[in-house]
């Protein structure tokens, strides 16, 4: 029995990338990574938005509304459905101008016990390596 | 942790490389980040250099942009794609494109 | 020898990472090691099968099947190549297709994983 940690990063912000949405469905994936792998062994992936990635996370996105499109609002809240831990750097969120308040934070509403982590990038650092791999959207 | 941080970027987006202190970095400047290796602006070498890393260029990219081998900065060591592979399962643990 | 995973999610024209891919996995692949390559968003560009050889464009097809025929595994997201009308009937021989599970499968048993992100 194994588990490989992955340590998604994203630094850039929604929509004009595809990268921030592409880092929320991969690590989404995880919930049927077994199927490849032996009993007992698995796939962990945790993400962190850092830098302009922060923006991600602002909350209120509408992209249904005008471009038919799954917001990355969504995909955060379906990553917490699934229990991603989600760390969130707090410098960047205020360099901004944002508070917490401005932020998707939880996914209640579809049941998610798990909550977005708001915490300092030393953190965020820290939890880069306990990671087997980092992958950096 | 040791990581390989792959810049490939001159005009870098984002800032990510100044905050990564890993306990041994390595910095490869593949594709415009050679840039990096060899331009002095106003006459000043990259500020990318004054990091705490070792630094690697890779010799083909360099080249296809016109970029002489034998001028690169001198903290910078230049090398083929197979040293690449050699640098990324030898020399260091895990790996950041950025 | 080890095994090194390379996720490219960039297009085949238009930035040169899935040339850096494809020619970090020759180079791994001549040391001897084990590659796996996942492609995915507009990465996944490198699937389709006749793409007509221009020199003012990445051409990849014959290097990347002369690798397959030495070991190399690539594998595209099967999701973002239906989204681009890359279907099964254009995708070049040889070349898989999963959903973005495969990825993470693959780096259970991975050494070392080098993801170059898209644009």
């Amino acid at each position: 029995m194994a588990t490989t940690k992955l340590g998604f990063i994203v630094q850039r912000p929604p929509y004009k990338s595809e990268n921030p949405k592409l880092a929320l469905t991969h690590a989404i994936a995880t919930q049927s990574v077994e199927v490849y792998l032996n009993e007992g062994d698995t796939v962990t992936a945790d993400i962190a938005f850092i830098g302009d990635g922060v923006l991600n996370c602002k909350k209120d996105q509408k992209a249904m509304d005008y471009y038919g499109l799954t917001s990355t609002e969504q995909h955060i809240k379906m990553a917490l459905l699934v229990d991603i831990n989600i760390w969130v750097c707090k410098e960047d969120v205020e360099k901004f101008g944002l508070s917490e308040d401005d932020l998707v934070l939880d996914a209640e509403e579809f049941g998610a016990d798990m909550t977005v982590n708001v915490v300092p990038y030393g953190e965020i650092s820290k939890k880069m390596e306990e990671m087997n791999h980092l992958l950096f959207f | 942790m040791k990581l390989a941080v792959f810049v490939s970027d001159y005009r870098m987006t984002v800032d990510t490389l100044d905050r990564l202190s890993p306990e041994k970095m390595g910095i490869i400047l593949v594709q415009n980040g050679v840039y990096h290796a060899t331009l002095k602006e106003n006459g000043t070498p990259s500020s990318l250099l004054n990091k705490s890393a070792e630094f690697y260029a890779l010799k083909e990219d360099l080249e296809t942009r016109g970029l002489d081998a034998s001028k690169v900065d001198s903290k910078v060591k230049v090398i083929a794609m197979g040293d690449v592979v050699d640098l990324i399962f030898n020399d260091y643990e895990k790996t950041a494109w950025i | 020898m080890g095994k090194l995973t390379i996720g490219c999610f960039a297009s085949l024209v238009g930035s040169l990472n899935l040339d850096f891919a494809v020619k970090l996995s020759a180079a791994a692949i001549e040391k001897g090691h084990t590659v796996d390559l996942w492609l995915s968003g507009n990465g996944t560009m490198l699937s389709i099968k006749d793409q007509r050889p221009f020199k003012d464009y990445s051409h990849l097809e014959k290097p990347l099947k002369e690798l397959m025929a030495k070991g190399l595994t690539v594998t595209a997201c099967e999701a973002c190549a239906e989204a681009r009308g890359y279907n099964k009937d254009v995708t070049m021989e040889g070349f898989k297709r999963h959903s973005m599970d495969w990825y993470l499968a693959s780096t259970f048993s991975a050494d070392r994983v080098l993801h170059i992100g898209g644009e």
